[in-house]
């Protein structure tokens, strides 16, 4: 038992899992001190080693910025290095193999290393806080997010040093990335190490989108978010649509280069458009993925310096949904001159011009919010003013690029890099800065006096000015992009030079900004909190934050941009709130309804843990046995990373039913394992979204090389047999079925065994029949059509694999006792799995037969 | 919460599905061979089909905006709703509309 010395609160016996029993609430609350201790005791990680089992939202989103912004640090460089060569037409400074690892990896580093991460992480960081948690949904996957993507950076960063980073541009266009062009291991440090780090966007996509609509205080209706979490909502949602096409993508180019699978060969029906299709499908949506969680820290910065409400809530949810679906139908301007047809490349011009609209929609009310206000000019608006001048000019330089027939001009030079670095830096760097000095003091709860900020303002917005606004010139004066050299005949010398003359007062200001923040940190004067007079639940809380966020949780009864921070932060940190106890060692916090804001289960938090360490190295491990091609060992990796991923399970839960608990507020919530859907149940829900996402990819894949590929239809003399076909459909139906039984039987109140056995078996047999039929698709290297059918059968040879181990898991936890009536969650969360796999695999085993028929030889 | 959930979100799905029929059955008919197909009236059995696939997209998301209209006042989901379906109809019609006059197969 814990002590009680201020005998303020009956304490409850504490224990390490939810096994234990919970007594009862706290009759008598603790006062605020008793009470932080009681919370800091349970949430607080300790020091020194064991700093690498933190789970802590705080901890690693603050990892997750500090080591994106060392990967900004190492773009930077490469970017001067990039200067230094090109600023003059007589430059020796590297030859052209280096300089297209340099050009590569600045882009690969800063589009994937430093922008989503470091947008992640601030996600991380500022989620619960702003919607009124402790922590986001699923701790542990936020820490092994962290772990993919430092050690799936450090692969590419070490492939760097080694002087094998990848070398045919940040968006590897076959065939210059095949393995006939780039035999080396370079191409496959990209394809593996980035899918590596696409792993942590995904997780963190699932995180985000489960927490925002799950994990919020009670009475915050959507309406009532913070327009930041409406921001991070959209943008995590177009993660889980965008990334899946370029992972995707990567598997068919590293089964290309590594197995001779043809998908991009034209001269076995592949086509390097099909990797340029998946490519910008994701490439474009992830510059507004990029962009979009900057305007949130926008529209949360103007109000606050404007001391005006933001304007315009309701038109910017607008604007951002239609920003994030239009976005999805601009990726083919990236690739106006391949020869696509006018009319479908005039859907993709059009479409390009109109997102101007949506981004204009909400500059306009960042400009109302501003002018209708007060304003302040300190230093987050400063940035917020260079932000608006480059983004603006950026998104101007947009739109003339998605008029064709200029594009036809300007494609492939300066010009366009001009613009992607306009919209890019201002649109996310510049509005990052400003979030950098809004946020610090949170981050540090000290002020500085901003003696270097300006200076270092000016710097980086001059320097950039003239960097890059040079550019659009010498890309109007015909230089092309990633040469390494160009004749002095040219013409385009001084404007070299002065771009990088530019590039160095850039590079300047930005040392001085990391020398602010630092002294800033170390010097900067402590106070109490909220130094802007903000009005968001963030700074309701003391700052440096505690481990726990809000000693108790709030009761959100108007717009999460209107609270009186100094109430509200001295009720809750008095545990007037929900939750204003400790109980058990559990680390609580509430989930609610995702429409209504209702309360609707207390949510019981995983403790801190070393196992997403254990999982990241096995991922690391499988990684680089695929690199250096030990397949049988990478197998084993694999074996390794299920079941560390199985260990989390090991103790989550309860064998017994508790029933409803106090909650605080006189409301009782069930504990989230004994309801049908948990946080988990929607994080299944959309992996299942994102996987479909891929697998439609996939499908249309291969009907786009069937319509445009040269060397079709292919000459081929058999098709997938039937019979093992109709099995394997009737195995991922029985399974489907006695999937969805298992979950209704279990919460009848009976037992759920034979179902679950059902279910083991039949996806057993789908799998091993998927697999047989991948592998008996013959001479699957001489055709991109035999390479896609083998790819969709050995997919849906994998999803019936995952449904094996959750239905095995499934008995397991019936044979342990974690299932019961109400303790059923496991088995409805695994229900979509089924549901999700049996779709699949019945439209791939449709498609291969389909197609099959349709192309076999006559006489086959 | 339940498939109304995703009223916010219907008229750009309809987009979506549009602007992927439309591209997947363009490729389709050129590849076919469709553009030099004439049925009634001069106009081409690729010109056709993709009209068709236009209309009848513009009619759901003119029905989504219609259905919704008279809800637009009930509160934020509906406004939010109603305000996304008038985008869409105007990015279908803008996106799409050179269906009627552009060159098909060049």
């Amino acid at each position: 038992m814990m002590s009680d010395p201020a005998g303020q609160g009956r304490m409850i016996a504490s224990g390490r899992g939810p096994d234990s029993s919970a007594e009862a609430d706290a009759t008598v609350r603790p006062g605020a001190v008793a009470l932080h201790r009681q919370l800091a005791a349970i949430w607080d990680t300790p020091k020194g080693l064991a700093r690498l089992s933190a789970v802590n939202h705080t901890i690693l989103g603050k990892r997750f910025m500090l080591a994106a912004f060392v990967f900004f640090a190492i773009g930077g460089l490469l970017a001067m290095l990039i200067r230094v060569q090109i600023a003059t037409s007589t430059s020796g400074f590297v030859g052209p193999e280096i300089y297209g690892q340099i050009f590569t990896m600045h882009g690969t580093v800063m589009m994937f290393l430093f922008a989503i991460p470091m947008f992640e992480g601030f996600a991380i960081y500022l989620l619960p806080k702003i919607l009124g948690a402790r922590d986001l949904a699923f701790p542990r996957l936020s820490a092994y997010g962290f772990w993919c993507y430092v050690f799936g950076g450090g692969i590419l960063i070490i492939a760097l040093v080694m002087g094998v980073a990848p070398d045919s541009g940040w968006f590897m266009y076959t065939p210059l990335s095949s393995s006939t062009y780039s035999p080396g291991v370079n191409a496959d440090v990209w394809l593996l190490g980035v899918t590596f780090v696409e792993i942590s966007a995904i997780t963190a996509a699932v995180e985000i989108v489960v927490s925002i609509l799950k994990v919020r205080a009670p009475g915050m209706t959507l309406d009532r978010m913070p327009i930041m979490a409406w921001y991070l909502l959209v943008t995590a949602l177009m993660m889980l649509f965008g990334f899946p096409p370029l992972i995707l993508g990567s598997i068919l180019l590293e089964l290309e280069r590594a197995f001779d699978l043809p998908f991009f060969d034209p001269n076995r029906g592949g086509s390097p458009l099909l990797w340029q299709h998946l490519f910008w499908l994701f490439g474009h949506p992830e510059v507004y993925i990029i962009f979009l969680p900057a305007a949130g820290a926008i529209s949360m910065i103007a109000p606050t310096f404007a001391r005006h409400e933001l304007v315009g809530y309701r038109a910017i949810v607008v604007a951002i949904v239609a920003m994030a679906f239009l976005s999805f139908g601009l990726w083919v301007h990236h690739m106006f001159t391949v020869g696509i047809p006018h009319l479908a490349l005039a859907f993709f011009s059009a479409a390009s011009g109109l997102v101007a609209i949506p981004t204009a929609v909400q500059l306009f009310a960042w400009i109302a919010t501003i002018a209708q206000g007060r304003p302040r000019f300190s230093v987050p608006m400063l940035y917020l003013g260079g932000f608006f001048g480059i983004f603006v000019i950026g998104g101007l330089t947009g739109v003339m690029l998605a008029m064709i027939p200029f594009n036809w001009q300007a494609h492939d030079t300066h010009f366009v890099v001009a613009h992607l670095h306009y919209v890019l830096v201002g649109g996310f760097v510049f509005p990052m800065m400003a979030a950098t000095y809004y946020w610090l003091p949170h981050f540090s709860g000290r002020l500085s006096e901003n003696r270097i900020s300006v200076t270092a303002f000016w710097l980086i917005f001059v320097g950039f000015n003239v960097c890059f606004f040079a550019m659009h010139l010498t890309g109007l004066l015909g230089m092309p992009r990633r040469v390494a050299f160009y004749p002095a005949t040219a013409g385009w010398d001084w404007l070299n030079l002065v771009s990088s003359v530019g590039a160095f007062v850039m590079a300047a200001g930005f040392a001085l900004f990391v020398i602010d923040i630092v002294v800033q940190l170390l010097f900067g004067v402590h106070f109490r909190r909220n130094p802007w007079g903000a009005r968001t639940l963030e700074w309701a809380m003391p700052t440096p934050p505690t481990s726990y966020a809000f000693a108790s949780l709030p009761q959100v009864g108007d717009r999460a941009d209107r609270i009186d921070v100094a109430t509200a932060g001295a009720r809750l940190a008095r545990g007037d709130g929900y939750l204003g106890f400790a109980r058990n060692g559990w680390m609580e916090t509430l989930a609610v309804d995702p429409a209504s804001g209702a309360a609707e289960q207390l949510l019981v938090l995983p403790q801190r843990s070393f196992k997403p360490l254990w999982s990241g190295l096995a991922t690391c491990a499988f990684v680089l046995c695929l690199l250096f091609k030990l397949y049988v060992l990478s197998l084993v990796a694999l074996a390794l990373v299920i079941v560390s991923l199985l260990w989390w399970t090991a103790g989550m839960g309860s064998r017994k039913d508790l029933g409803p608990l106090p909650v605080g507020q006189e409301t009782m919530l069930r504990p989230h394992w004994e309801t049908r859907r948990p946080p988990s149940w929607w994080a299944m829900a959309f992996t299942c979204a994102a996987d479909a996402t891929l697998f439609a990819s996939l499908l249309f894949g291969g009907l786009f090389l069937w319509v445009t590929a040269p060397a079709w239809p292919p000459a081929i003399n058999s098709v997938p047999g039937v019979l093992p076909a109709i099995g394997a459909g009737l195995a991922v139906l029985i399974a489907m079925l006695a999937g969805r039984l298992s979950a209704a039987r279990l919460t009848a109140g009976f037992s759920p065994a034979i179902w679950l056995a059902l279910c083991f078996c039949a996806q057993a047999a789908a799998a091993l029949l998927f697999f047989m039929m991948a592998m008996a698709v013959p001479d699957r290297t001489t055709h991109a059509f035999q390479a896609t059918m083998l790819v969709m059968l050995a997919g849906g040879g994998i999803r019936a694999a995952i449904g094996l181990l959750l239905a095995g898991y499934g008995l397991w936890r019936l044979h342990a006792g974690y299932l019961s009536a109400q303790r059923c969650a496991d088995l409805w969360i695994a229900r979509i799995w089924h549901d999700h796999a049996a779709i699949t695999g019945l439209i791939a085993l449709l498609a291969t037969q389909a197609a099959g028929w349709a192309l076999v030889a006559p006489g086959g | 919460m339940s498939l109304r959930a995703l009223l916010p979100v219907a008229g750009f799905i309809i987009w979506a599905w549009a602007f992927v029929a439309l591209y997947a059955m363009l490729s389709v008919g050129c590849r076919l061979g469709w553009e030099d197909v004439v049925i009634a009236g001069g106009l081409s059995l690729q010109r056709a089909q993709l009209i068709v696939i236009f209309i009848v997209h513009t009619g759901l998301l003119g029905m989504l905006a219609v259905f919704l209209k008279p809800r637009r006042h009930a509160g934020f989901f509906w406004r939010v709703s109603y305000c996304l379906s008038l985008a869409a109809v105007a990015a279908t019609v803008f996106s799409f509309g050179w269906v009627f006059v552009l060159a098909t197969c060049l």
